[in-house]
């Protein structure tokens, strides 16, 4: 078996007042993703090693990080592709915690913000009977309800680097995808939050979002979606008086 | 509950230097620079057409200097390299249906090329007789 070399800025604040770079040797194979090369570094070679990981299969959106600068899902990412250096780094734009983990309290904040669930005030005052949705309706959101919450969009945002309160492409996609779905009646409510400066206005179109988006969710057409979405809501308003 | 500070790591300047797809999305904001030159031009046009003749050759003048023929070239570059761009962009910002069918993104990008080259053969109609 064959081996290749990963640099992993570590941090370890109680150790030391600035991260540094440590390299590792990991056996690797066709298979080996960069979430085992990290297992391999933990169980065999320095047990210190802080990350987040959980199902190995990019769904619980645990383990990302960044993989020679790009936001990347450890699981969903191949040693076999990188033939030159491989830096691993802690998700960009978020505060570091510890070694690879970041603080996401800001990205969770932003989700809440929006208030990603159904709203029907209707719909709780009557008897429990289930939705009706046509397929024609499911495929209006349905691209944008793929999120998994992993943040990889937020450390590729540089607006969301050069301003934490941009609420950011995951929880302006997840709006957009609520405000878009057939049941909900809540669109009144988050139009508010979204149509401000630092709602869907401080998106830019860099797109980069979207090119990282492990779940092809294309939050980038999503959030300049919502803001067709802002200018109707605002000419709207200013009609209504 | 305490929360430990809160300290984002600040962006440096050069942050959009280092990934060749954040250089072409400056390259796509930067080809505003020689447009406002472009416009800038116009609008002195429009002025010296007001002032009288004189004024007018010597604008025509200033038109035909090899600089301003050259900024003027680049402005055009420009404005092809931003329509390309905002034309990939254009379908995933406003997604058109038909029916219970979605219009292809490339047929949406194909139809605003099919606009620019209707745009310029009326031009060539208008001003081409002249």
């Amino acid at each position: 078996m064959t081996t290749k070399q990963i640099s992993i800025r570590r941090y370890l604040p109680e150790r030391d007042d600035a991260p540094f770079w440590q390299p590792f040797e990991v056996p690797v194979d066709d298979s080996t993703s960069l979430l085992d090369a990290l297992h391999h570094v933990k169980e065999s070679l320095d047990g210190s090693l802080s990350y987040r990981w959980s199902c190995r299969m990019a769904i619980c959106g645990s383990c990302g990080v960044m993989v020679n600068g790009i936001p990347k899902l450890g699981c969903k990412t191949f040693l076999r592709d990188y033939d030159g250096e491989i830096r691993i780094e802690p998700l960009a734009h978020f505060p570091v915690r510890r070694d690879l983990v970041v603080d996401m309290e800001i990205f969770l904040e932003h989700l809440a913000a929006v208030k990603p669930y159904l709203i029907d005030d209707a719909q709780a005052q009557e008897t429990a009977e289930t939705y009706r949705q046509t397929p024609q309706q499911l495929a209006r959101y349905r691209q944008f309800s793929n999120c998994i919450n992993c943040g990889l969009c937020y450390s590729a945002c540089p607006q969301f680097g050069l301003n934490p309160e941009f609420l950011g492409p995951a929880a302006l996609t997840l709006a957009h995808r609520y405000n878009l779905d057939s049941r909900d009646r809540g669109k009144a409510q988050r139009m508010p939050e979204l149509n401000r400066h630092d709602g869907v206005w401080s998106c830019t179109f860099v797109g980069f979002c979207s090119q990282v988006c492990p779940k092809h969710v294309d939050p980038a057409a999503a959030v300049n979606q919502g803001k067709v979405e802002a200018a109707k809501h605002t000419l709207i308003a200013l009609f209504k008086g | 509950m305490h929360k430990p500070p809160r300290a984002h790591p600040p962006l440096p300047r050069n942050w959009w230097l280092k990934h060749r797809f954040f250089i072409a999305y400056m390259a796509r904001e930067a080809t505003v620079l020689p447009l406002v030159f472009f416009i800038v031009c116009l609008l002195a046009g429009t002025l010296a057409l007001s002032r009288g003749p004189d004024a007018w050759q010597g604008w025509i003048g200033f038109m035909g200097s090899p600089p301003v023929v050259a900024l003027n070239a680049l402005a055009l570059v420009a404005s092809l390299y931003h329509a390309w761009t905002f034309f990939q962009l254009f379908p995933r910002v406003m997604p058109l249906r038909l029916g219970d069918r979605s219009v292809p993104a490339s047929l949406m990008v194909a139809g605003q090329w099919a606009g620019v080259l209707a745009v310029l053969l009326l031009f060539v109609w208008v001003f081409g007789r002249a």
